[in-house]
């Protein structure tokens, strides 16, 4: 029965049966194997012979005591902080230039969102291509007098990380761009015509009507971004497989690394469970930073 | 937005000035694309530094994907787990989403919080676990891997519930007094006031599965290899060059290129879906 007293259209007992496709793909495909993964973390396992044996916290320890994994965490860090930023700045202003009546704005809204588009593989296969030795963008650098490592961005171990942080912006733009543009089309325009009238300013204008309402935009997108990019994987494994020298290998690449390539089943599942405290941290803390007083529309 | 200082003429000098300044970024965005698809047609021999048209394009580098590479067969996984599993979402998500919407059945905030808090979950905890698990049900390099793990989708739910509630009871109410059946007012009334929310929902599912890797990665070998691990594939392993390569990626693109021009609305709903609270 709903709160005000009317009964349900559907009986309630047919509720879990409703349920039951999220119920059925919930327990096997979620939950069971994020059991199996916390178990993992506790014990030696060899899979093929079915040996288990408890081991307590030693991968959790093998794990903060791995100067790669460390190593993996701050390019990590550095991806993250490195691209969310600028992303997130880069976007807001695309989409205060999208916002406006031009002619074409369509086209420029496609055109910019055709990147985001476009699966991270075949972008990634692409760049792989422009920073190679004489690709566009080497060469480019060149002409411009740039110190760029002779052999190509991706195989220096000095460009090779910010190459590939380059690139995630790249093809991130259009997607947050969209969002912002997403929260600036619901601001009602009166506000703007009001401000016009007491003779605000374009500064104040807007911070005084557009940042208010688009920080709950702004919210989501950076804790999007920063969920996504703390699971940088795709991009690393087409364009630089962690190397040259280590210099790219970040956290989740060495999730991959420990578990399907040296098969240390329990060293990789310690690892990402690491990994997920770090993450839930920093998102609790982009929560408290960004949500301090109110929005608008709250 | 859209209003600027001063008259209508500084107005329209500011605009003209933004379009030159847009159309300059906008082709810097596209021109990895452009070149893709210009490479994708050379020969190999200076792939990347040649002009189609003084020299004419090689298609035979489309071709060779299929004669010479089981292109095909990539593609056809692909096509086929895309179209399933996008079905499987609309069909599936839709009783679950209607339940928590409006069935009053002990513990539906449960799963109510349990599709939000999986949201949160970070995939790579679970390579490993799922590994071994697609294994012992005997499934690995096999399409239902990447099928039925993803037939249900948590934002989908989320997305019909939301959709759901903003479908008013009295309508419900109304259809049940003029004695239709239960079962009919929520396939017949509820489900097609429903429509743009699921088609939301398709799209978005679309986009990701097409575009997936991880997983796909994780759990198929050759037989059930989808095409962006192909590619990835095609590059790492096994040295394919850059023409067909790019001749590959250009094919890979094109399905989510055609849907994005037939459907830029809806994509674009479907994308930014959750971002402004409604």
């Amino acid at each position: 029965m709903a709160p005000d007293g009317t009964p349900d259209l559907v009986d309630r007992r047919a509720g879990w049966l409703l349920s039951a496709p999220w119920c059925i793909v919930l327990g096997l495909f979620w939950l069971y194997p994020f059991g199996y993964a916390l178990v993992l973390s506790f014990v030696d396992v060899d899979i093929f012979a079915g040996h288990w044996q408890f081991v307590g916290l030693d991968h959790f320890r093998a794990v903060l005591g791995n100067p790669e994994f460390w190593l993996a965490f701050w390019h990590t860090m550095v991806f993250t902080f490195g691209t969310v930023p600028v992303t997130t700045a880069l976007s807001i202003v695309a989409a205060l230039a999208l916002n406006r009546r031009i002619r074409g704005r369509m086209l420029f809204r496609a055109g910019i969102f055709m990147p985001t588009l476009t699966a991270t593989v075949v972008m990634a296969l692409v760049f792989v291509h422009m920073y190679g030795q004489g690709g566009y963008l080497h060469r480019l650098a060149e002409m411009i007098g740039l110190p760029v490592p002779r052999q190509g961005f991706l195989l220096s171990d000095a460009t090779a990380l910010p190459a590939v942080m380059v690139m995630d912006i790249w093809i991130s733009i259009g997607y947050f761009a969209l969002l912002f543009l997403a929260g600036l089309q619901h601001i009602p325009g009166e506000l703007y015509e009001d401000a016009l009238l007491h003779g605000a300013g374009a500064w104040r204008r807007f911070w005084a009507i557009t940042w208010p309402y688009l920080r709950p935009t702004l919210l989501y997108a950076i804790v999007i971004n920063l969920i996504k990019s703390f699971q940088v994987f795709t991009e690393i494994f087409v364009m630089t497989q962690g190397g040259p020298l280590g210099s790219t290998t970040t956290a989740v690449y060495h999730v991959y690394q420990s578990g399907f390539e040296r098969f240390n089943l329990g060293y990789a599942s310690a690892a990402a469970f690491v990994l997920f405290v770090a993450i839930a941290i920093f998102s609790a803390i982009q929560f408290r930073l960004f949500s301090f007083g109110r929005g608008p529309e709250d | 937005m859209g209003r600027a200082e001063g008259g209508p003429v500084a107005r329209s000098r500011q605009d003209a000035v933004l379009s030159a300044i847009l159309t300059v970024v906008v082709a810097a965005m596209l021109f990895p694309l452009a070149w893709m698809v210009v490479g994708s047609v050379s020969p190999d021999w200076n792939a990347g530094w040649f002009n189609p048209l003084r020299e004419g394009p090689v298609w035979s580098n489309y071709t060779d994907l299929f004669t010479r590479m089981p292109f095909g067969r990539h593609a056809a996984n692909s096509f086929v787990v895309a179209i399933i599993v996008t079905v499987a979402n609309v069909v599936l998500c839709f009783p679950v989403g209607y339940a928590l919407a409006r069935v009053h059945f002990p513990g539906r905030a449960l799963l109510y919080w349990s599709a939000a808090a999986i949201l949160m979950v970070p995939q790579y905890i679970l390579i490993v676990p799922m590994f071994i698990l697609i294994h012992q049900l005997g499934w690995y390099d096999s399409l239902w891997a990447i099928i039925v793990p993803f037939a249900v989708n948590p934002l989908g739910i989320l997305l019909v519930r939301s959709a759901v509630t903003a479908v008013p009871r009295e309508v419900e109410e109304a259809a049940v007094l003029d004695g239709a059946p239960p079962w009919r007012v929520v396939y017949q009334i509820v489900l097609p006031m429903c429509r743009p929310a699921l088609a939301v929902l398709a799209v978005q599912v679309f986009w990701l599965t097409w575009n997936s890797f991880l997983f796909p990665f994780i759990l198929t070998g050759d037989h059930a290899r989808t095409l962006p691990v192909a590619l990835a594939m095609f590059r790492g392993f096994q040295g394919v060059d850059r023409p067909h390569l790019f001749a590959a990626a250009t094919l890979a693109t094109l399905p989510v290129l055609v849907a994005f021009l037939i459907l830029q609305r809806q994509i674009i709903a479907g994308l930014t879906a959750g971002a402004v609270k409604k």
